[in-house]
């Protein structure tokens, strides 16, 4: 009967799909640290996708990762990755050339679910379904049409080779013969800067002035860009050797950036230096601690041997950008009444992001919201968190919120509606790195610990935040700790003590004084984001 | 009570009289006019053209009254990108008068208008991609694609 047969097979695959469901979350279960939480592979985001993705698995090898695990590590530095390391940020909608049809989306949803891209994806399958629910049958026709007359001999692809990206970089090509960095760098010390030639063969080359500037002058000027935001500085390196020569070896620049308060360590604070909703404290201690105070005299701290390497490996909170936490787990939805059958019921996919956002004076905003980071990041800042803050409770107190006495500088700028009505459930907050000398002050200290919990060991990376509370009585108190991205293949030195992870997080009750936990179960690590010109001048 | 006049000679020829107190915001002059005493005679400013020495001077009669720097380290703590409204528009100018201004200001040792012509030249490099600056100053990458890649991945770190 051909009929058996077809059903025969039909529960064999079924049977695989249920192995294949049930096999990541036992595999994953004792929770180790918060930062390596399940993350099922190839999350499907519908139930009807669901039923669809196990025929597109049996089709032939996605350029996917199925070792858990991996995934696990990839979704770690989740989801807002930059596209192009030269844009200042990605927070724009019209950033790179946005896929239109449906089935664009699907394929650049199956490449950053490939790359370990979660979020994204999950966001692009989300926007390929939604254009044309049978987008992967159109998908299959596409890429795997030259499978469909063989055998499905699919094999999951080891782990390591799925890793790699559709583009691999065209650097890999490590055989030629390299010099040191150093020394190659050092090779350019005395190059000129050389013009540019002429657009039109045999007419005089554009003017040059630059070129004819000594090099005491042009140290002068990149003191100027570095100093202004020492990314410039970076980008300065790529425009020609002798640039490249200079930011490798003007170490005094670096020690004023180290000590300036813009982006060095002047700017951080190792006490509270305002109170939870932001007003400054003040003391009659006198100087607070900085590792590296101006007017006397420094040592680099073994085992660093230059101030560029301090500046870079040195904990330091970015006030140019945003951290933002993205989250996302499965949820059960209920199975439809009209079908019994399981595999049918629902598989939710909940997406939320929380996002902090540091200021020099101490101060941070904290935010948790399903809003995406495109719609509201560019938004967040204290000018417009005090007015949808105060714009609240309807849009006639708007009038009445402006008063006088306060001027919103930067609330000229347009915000949309999207963005207001995220930003009201802004937490202000205030923050400090831990501090290696011990404050007296309570008011600095903050909160202790909560009961029974050990003080932490002295780690100069821990951070601490405070921050309003859902209700007035609460104050949240969340323990952090900067941690470096791991290089990959396209970013094999990426900045360090960028990303942020969860040591614990808790309520705090000033009436009852009682404390409580939250989970972080499905809480993953903050990755530092640029945003165009915040923290600049 | 007129203030004495000196006398600057470009690398031009061309004899410009400036107030002595104008020209002594230039260290250069300065000493030379302390080392030397007050002849009379024609300084000569083999360095500067006539177009670019007027240009100086302006900066110079309209900053005579500042308070002398008190060197690097007030420098330092000043805002780095604060410039005068007035020195943003005397800046205002093509790019090869602009470096004129700064080789001068370098030469002459004046130092706050040094400071005002690096800032400025900082200012059109700030937020620009490697290749946009490039464009704006006609530099020619000298790179290999190998090196330029090597120093990319060398700086990434810094990019954040």
């Amino acid at each position: 009967m051909a009929d058996n047969a077809e059903l025969e097979s039909f529960r064999r695959e079924w049977r695989e799909e249920v192995a294949r469901r049930s096999k990541p979350r036992s595999r994953a279960a004792p929770p180790s640290a918060p930062a390596a939480a399940p993350a099922p592979p190839r999350l499907p985001p519908t139930a009807y996708e669901a039923i669809h993705r196990k025929e597109l698995e049996e089709e032939g090898p996605p350029p996917g990762s199925f070792d858990p695990d991996d995934l696990a590590r990839q979704v770690d530095d989740l989801s807002v990755k930059p596209g192009e390391r030269e844009e200042e940020d990605e927070f724009t909608r019209q950033a790179q050339a946005e896929p239109n049809s449906a089935l664009e989306h699907f394929e650049r949803a199956v490449e950053k679910e490939a790359a370990g891209n979660l979020g994204d994806s999950l966001q692009h399958y989300r926007k390929a379904y939604r254009l044309d629910d049978a987008v992967d049958k159109t998908y299959r026709n596409k890429h795997f049409a030259h499978v469909w007359n063989k055998k499905p001999t699919a094999q999951p692809l080891p782990s390591d080779t799925a890793a790699v990206p559709v583009t691999v970089p065209a650097a890999a090509s490590a055989e030629t013969e390299v010099l040191p960095t150093s020394e190659l760098i050092a090779s350019f010390a005395h190059l000129p800067i050389l013009p540019a030639e002429p657009l039109i063969e045999k007419t005089p080359p554009p003017p040059c002035p630059i070129a004819n500037v000594p090099s005491e002058v042009l140290i002068v000027i990149l003191r100027h860009v570095a100093t202004r935001d020492p990314s410039t500085f970076a980008r300065m390196a790529l425009v020609c050797k002798q640039f490249a020569y200079h930011f490798a070896h003007e170490q005094h620049i670096w020690k004023q950036i180290c000590q300036r308060p813009e982006f060095g360590f002047q700017g951080m604070h190792y006490d509270f230096a305002c109170d939870v909703i932001g007003q400054p404290i003040y003391t009659l201690r006198g100087e607070r601690y900085t590792p590296f105070p101006e007017g006397v005299a420094l040592e680099i701290p073994k085992p660093l041997s230059s101030w560029s390497q301090v500046f870079q490996s040195y904990p330091r909170i970015r006030y140019t950008g945003i951290y933002i936490s993205t989250v996302n787990y499965m949820r059960a939805g209920a199975a439809s009444a009209f079908q019994n059958v399981s595999w049918n019921s629902p598989i939710h996919i909940v997406t939320y992001y929380r996002y902090l956002r540091f200021y020099p004076d101490g101060s941070v905003i904290s935010l948790l919201t399903t809003t995406e980071p495109v719609d509201v990041v560019p938004h967040i800042s204290k000018e417009n968190m005090i007015l949808a803050r105060t714009t609240k409770r309807g849009a006639h107190q708007l009038q009445a919120s402006t008063d006088p006495g306060k001027s919103f500088s930067g609330a000229a700028d347009y915000v949309p509606p999207v963005a207001m009505n995220t930003l009201k459930y802004c937490l202000r907050g205030r923050w400090r790195l831990a501090s290696p000398v011990a404050t007296e002050d309570d008011e600095e200290q903050g909160l202790e610990c909560a009961p029974g919990q050990e003080p932490a060991p002295f780690d100069p990376r821990d951070l601490v935040i405070e921050t309003e509370g859902a209700a007035s009585q609460y104050v949240y108190l969340m323990n952090l700790s900067l941690r470096s991205p791991n290089a990959s293949k396209s970013h094999t030195n990426p900045s360090k003590n960028t990303k942020l992870v969860w040591r614990d997080f808790w309520s705090y009750n000033k009436i009852t004084d009682d404390w409580a936990k939250f989970n972080l179960r499905n809480d993953r690590a903050f990755v530092f984001r640029r945003v165009r010109g915040w923290g600049l001048d | 009570m007129a203030t004495p006049q000196i006398i600057l000679t470009s690398s031009d020829g061309v004899d410009v009289a400036v107030e002595r107190t104008v020209a002594e915001r230039s260290v250069l002059i300065k000493n030379m006019l302390e080392d030397l005493g007050d002849s009379g005679e024609a300084i000569p400013i083999p360095n500067v053209n006539e177009a670019v020495l007027r240009k100086v001077i302006e900066w110079c009669e309209h900053h005579k009254n500042d308070p002398p720097s008190t060197g690097e380290d007030e420098d330092n703590r000043r805002k780095t990108t604060d410039i005068e409204e007035w020195d943003q528009k005397f800046m205002q100018v093509d790019q090869e008068m602009l470096f004129e201004i700064i080789l001068a200001a370098n030469y002459l040792d004046i130092k706050a208008l040094l400071d005002v012509g690096c800032k400025t030249v900082a200012n059109m490099i700030k937020g620009k991609s490697p290749e946009e600056i490039r464009k704006t100053f006609n530099i020619q990458n000298d790179f290999t694609p190998e090196e330029e890649d090597q120093i990319r991945r060398e700086n990434e770190w810094a990019e954040e």
